[in-house]
């Protein structure tokens, strides 16, 4: 009896490799795993990542998996579609101002706040998460501002807060002369390091 | 699969707006890699969004700004970003069509070898092997390195897929030394010698991995899994020693130390010493019963207690994992019954919210739930967190339309309050047109600038006088006429001297200014000129007005009626969808613990077939005492 019990149990205990390699296969989804364990994994059992559906409960799921696809890029075209509207009708082209902010390097300033007054009147005052503030720095360019504005001269001041070198408080401002015609007018603030002088710079880019 | 691919774009974006499929890509060495040089704002915002995990706000932002063509400079980097984060939703066929137009448009070798890169990677998921390899070999050389290490690992998994192992480790060993992926290319080349018939080979790499020592957590878990694949392999092959020299590397705390523990006692064992059995498996049964590994080591101890002869202590733990299984069997009923209520994705939906559509939300906090130790080993199954994001997304998108048809109502009322502003205000605007004698002005001015040409022509100096002037030239004028009166009267003679010395410093005066009143006279006509063109070009523009608003007007409200029927034909589609998903993910939750009864079922057969044994044996030793009697 002994002996018998004991084989069972061995086999027991072979099921359990096997379900630990299916559970592997498992792993090998991307979900909350990182590169090497999904890689680690995704190549121990190929076979079973590699797959296709096969059984009708799997045929089915794909179908619904498939319809969602469909819906998901019916809606993402829709969001499309109603933020042009949204701008067309909110921002036309003839009186557009958008404002933008952007980071080189950042390693001489960093970036708590930006004031933007348009004619003496304030019309953006933005604090900065941590979160954005590493988006900057990996070279994302912020749209901070986007409103309309008369066909003329006008006034752009942009005051920029927050710790300078030796993490000391730093603000400083720039101002631009901007002439608005008919097309949509898009400025660049730029925070940049200037490693002569060791200080952070504010530049305005003109796009168009 | 899509996971993969999005969050490696936090990494490479930098250097090429791209996306790739591993997930250790954290802030740090995306600051790290080199900056992308932006050549459009709005590709920058994007960019923007993307680095926050805003995918959404990302790809509908790219998008709209390809519709107003503000991306042209980076035209191809915004397509392949486009693609990547369409990916990351899991729109393969949407995907695999923009990665292969960069491809077919010969878009930079950079962007098309990352474009074969991400279509190798997306026919691997689909189950596409023949297709995915032909895709990956036509990758050249401008990969950046950690893409070129992915590139290695998903080789090395073609190569296996279809049992290629000595392919694969060929691949694999060149990657052994790789700063980034090497410690998992020697996982895996170890993985891949074993299969190829290489046991030794493949041994000596995973043993390398199961002693290294490992600075982080990531590492660490690496180890473990070496270990126990070590450990499991060396009982299969019916090395017992062995297997307890690799199984005793693995932390007790880790995430395969239950399957660490198992193993060990059954490596005791099978060395026929199941007094060290006990210890193991004493402490895997005191351990969360949801785990398959300790229900194993609820039968696995008393099975070693019956091994040494204590079969009082055999049977009472027998019994007491016949009672576990049955009450966690009543538990997994409970689960079931609450799943299928909709409490588990209400309650999951609640406790970890997410403020965008998107593959790298995960499962933070589990709801209040009876017995929700048995669902965390089923949440943490990729099918299901792709199931339940599927579900998820499907709730998002659902929020979204109706905030679009609440603002499209907001729009619908802006327009009309334009509309309504602008019947107003045209007939005012018309009247004050119409007062203005634009013709009539541009009559005057005409005649003006014929006086001008006149004068300038015959050197007029005596027609550009001031107000002083011309009641100097008047009085001269008046003098004139006395004198001529006179006639010739000798008295009159210095009346005339002393008239005609006035006329002659008054001609004098006006030949003096007459250069800078001429100039002064152009540069006046030329500011009226300028007044009336802005005026003439006002006039235009409020006729051209007159013409379009109302047209504008229609245009706007025609698409606004158009979006809101697509929004609504879209609402019940997205509901039935999320219905039908919620069941599929439901069905997907319950049917893993209903597999979960079934194994304990199967568990609680053996012990209770193991404890009627015990009965047997001890009526039988019973029975040959009384017969020794």
């Amino acid at each position: 009896m002994k002996t018998r019990c004991f084989h069972w149990m061995r086999l027991a205990g072979l099921v359990l490799l096997a379900a630990m390699h299916a559970a592997r296969a498992a792993d090998a989804s991307p979900a909350g795993t990182s590169t090497g364990v999904s890689a680690t994994v995704a190549a121990a059992s190929p076979a079973v990542a590699a797959q296709a559906p096969a059984t009708a409960a799997d045929a089915s799921a794909a179908s619904l998996d498939s319809r969602i696809q469909d819906v998901k890029t019916e809606l993402i075209r829709l969001n499309r579609d109603l933020m042009v509207l949204e701008e067309e009708l909110l921002f036309p082209a003839s009186t557009q101002l958008a404002v933008f902010v952007s980071m080189d390097v950042g390693k001489l300033f960093a970036l708590d706040s930006v004031q933007i007054k348009l004619d003496d009147k304030v019309v953006a005052n933005y604090l900065y998460t941590p979160l954005e503030v590493e988006a900057l720095h990996r070279g994302g360019v912020q749209r901070l501002y986007l409103g309309n504005l008369r066909a003329g001269e006008h006034s752009l001041v942009a005051f920029f807060t927050g710790k300078g070198p030796h993490d000391r408080d730093y603000k400083r401002g720039t101002t631009l002369k901007i002439d608005k015609g008919t097309d949509p007018k898009y400025i660049e603030l730029q925070i940049k390091d200037s490693m002569d002088k060791l200080q952070p710079e504010f530049e305005v880019k003109v796009w168009q | 699969m899509a996971v993969h691919v999005l969050r490696h774009a936090v990494r490479r974006l930098t250097g090429a707006a791209a996306l790739a499929c591993a997930l250790t890509a954290g802030v740090a060495a995306a600051a790290d890699a080199p900056r992308h040089v932006v050549k459009d704002p709005h590709y920058g915002d994007s960019l923007f969004q993307f680095y926050q995990e805003h995918y959404f706000s990302s790809v509908v932002g790219l998008m709209v700004s390809q519709h107003f063509d503000r991306v042209a400079n980076n035209a191809d980097e915004a397509e392949l970003l486009r693609g990547s984060l369409l990916l990351s939703y899991g729109l393969h066929r949407e995907a695999g069509e923009i990665f292969a137009r960069l491809i077919a448009h010969g878009a930079a070798p950079s962007v098309r070898d990352r474009a074969w890169f991400y279509l190798a990677k997306i026919r691997y998921q689909r189950g596409f092997l023949a297709e995915a390899e032909d895709a990956i070999v036509r990758i050249g050389t401008t990969l950046p390195p950690d893409l070129e290490d992915d590139r290695g690992l998903l080789q090395a998994n073609l190569l296996l897929a279809r049992a290629d192992y000595a392919g694969a480790a060929k691949v694999l060993a060149g990657m052994t030394t790789s700063t980034g992926a090497g410690r998992y290319a020697r996982f895996n080349l170890g993985v891949a010698l074993i299969k190829s018939g290489d046991p030794a080979g493949g041994s000596a790499w995973l043993d390398e991995l199961g002693r290294a020592s490992a600075p982080d957590e990531e590492l660490r878990s690496l180890r473990d899994r070496a270990n126990v694949a070590l450990g499991f392999a060396a009982l299969q092959r019916q090395q017992p020693e062995n297997a307890r020299t690799f199984l005793e590397r693995v932390r007790l705390t880790g995430m395969d130390a239950n399957k660490a523990l198992l193993g060990y006692g059954w490596a005791a064992a099978e060395s026929k010493n199941p007094r060290q059995a006990l210890v193991p498996w004493t402490e895997l049964s005191r351990r969360d019963a949801s785990d398959a590994a300790v229900l194993e080591a609820r039968i696995a101890l008393p099975y070693a207690y019956a091994e040494l002869g204590a079969f009082g202590q055999s049977l009472d733990r027998y019994n007491e994992a016949i009672a576990t299984f049955e009450s966690e069997s009543k538990a997994l009923d409970d689960s079931i019954a609450a799943i299928r209520s909709g409490d588990l994705l209400a309650g999951l939906l609640e406790r970890n919210p997410g403020a965008e559509m998107g593959w790298f939300w995960n499962i933070r906090e589990l709801p209040p739930m009876p017995h929700a130790g048995h669902l965390a080993p089923v949440l943490a199954q990729h099918e299901f967190q792709e199931a339940f994001k599927n579900y998820r997304d499907l709730q998002f998108l659902s929020h979204n339309l109706q905030q679009w048809q609440d603002k499209l109502g907001v729009f619908g009322e802006m327009l009309a309050n334009r509309r309504h502003a602008y019947a107003e205000r045209l007939p005012q605007v018309r009247a004050k047109a119409q007062g203005t004698d634009l013709a009539g002005l541009r009559q005057r001015r005409d005649a003006l600038a014929g006086e001008f040409e006149r004068v300038e022509a015959g050197a007029d100096s005596a027609a550009l006088f001031d107000a002083r002037q011309g009641e100097l030239l008047v009085r001269l004028d008046s003098v004139r006429a006395v004198v001529s009166r006179l006639g010739a009267d000798p008295e009159a003679a210095a009346a005339r001297e002393r008239l005609r010395l006035a006329a002659g410093a008054m001609t004098w005066e006006l030949a003096q200014q007459y250069p800078a009143r001429l100039w002064e006279a152009k540069k006046a006509l030329a500011a009226a000129d300028r007044e009336l063109g802005e005026a003439s070009r006002r006039d235009a523009a409020l006729a051209q007005a007159q013409r379009d608003e109302p047209q504008r007007f229609e245009a706007f409200a025609g698409r606004i009626v158009d979006l809101d029927r697509r929004i609504q034909a879209l609402q019940p589609t997205v509901a039935a969808l999320s219905r039908e998903q919620q069941i599929n993910v439901q069905d997907m939750v319950a049917s893993e613990l209903t597999r979960q009864k079934e194994r304990l079922a199967i568990y609680a057969t053996q012990a209770r077939f193991a404890v009627a044994q015990l009965y047997d044996r001890a009526a039988l030793e019973r029975e040959a005492d009384h017969a020794a009697r």
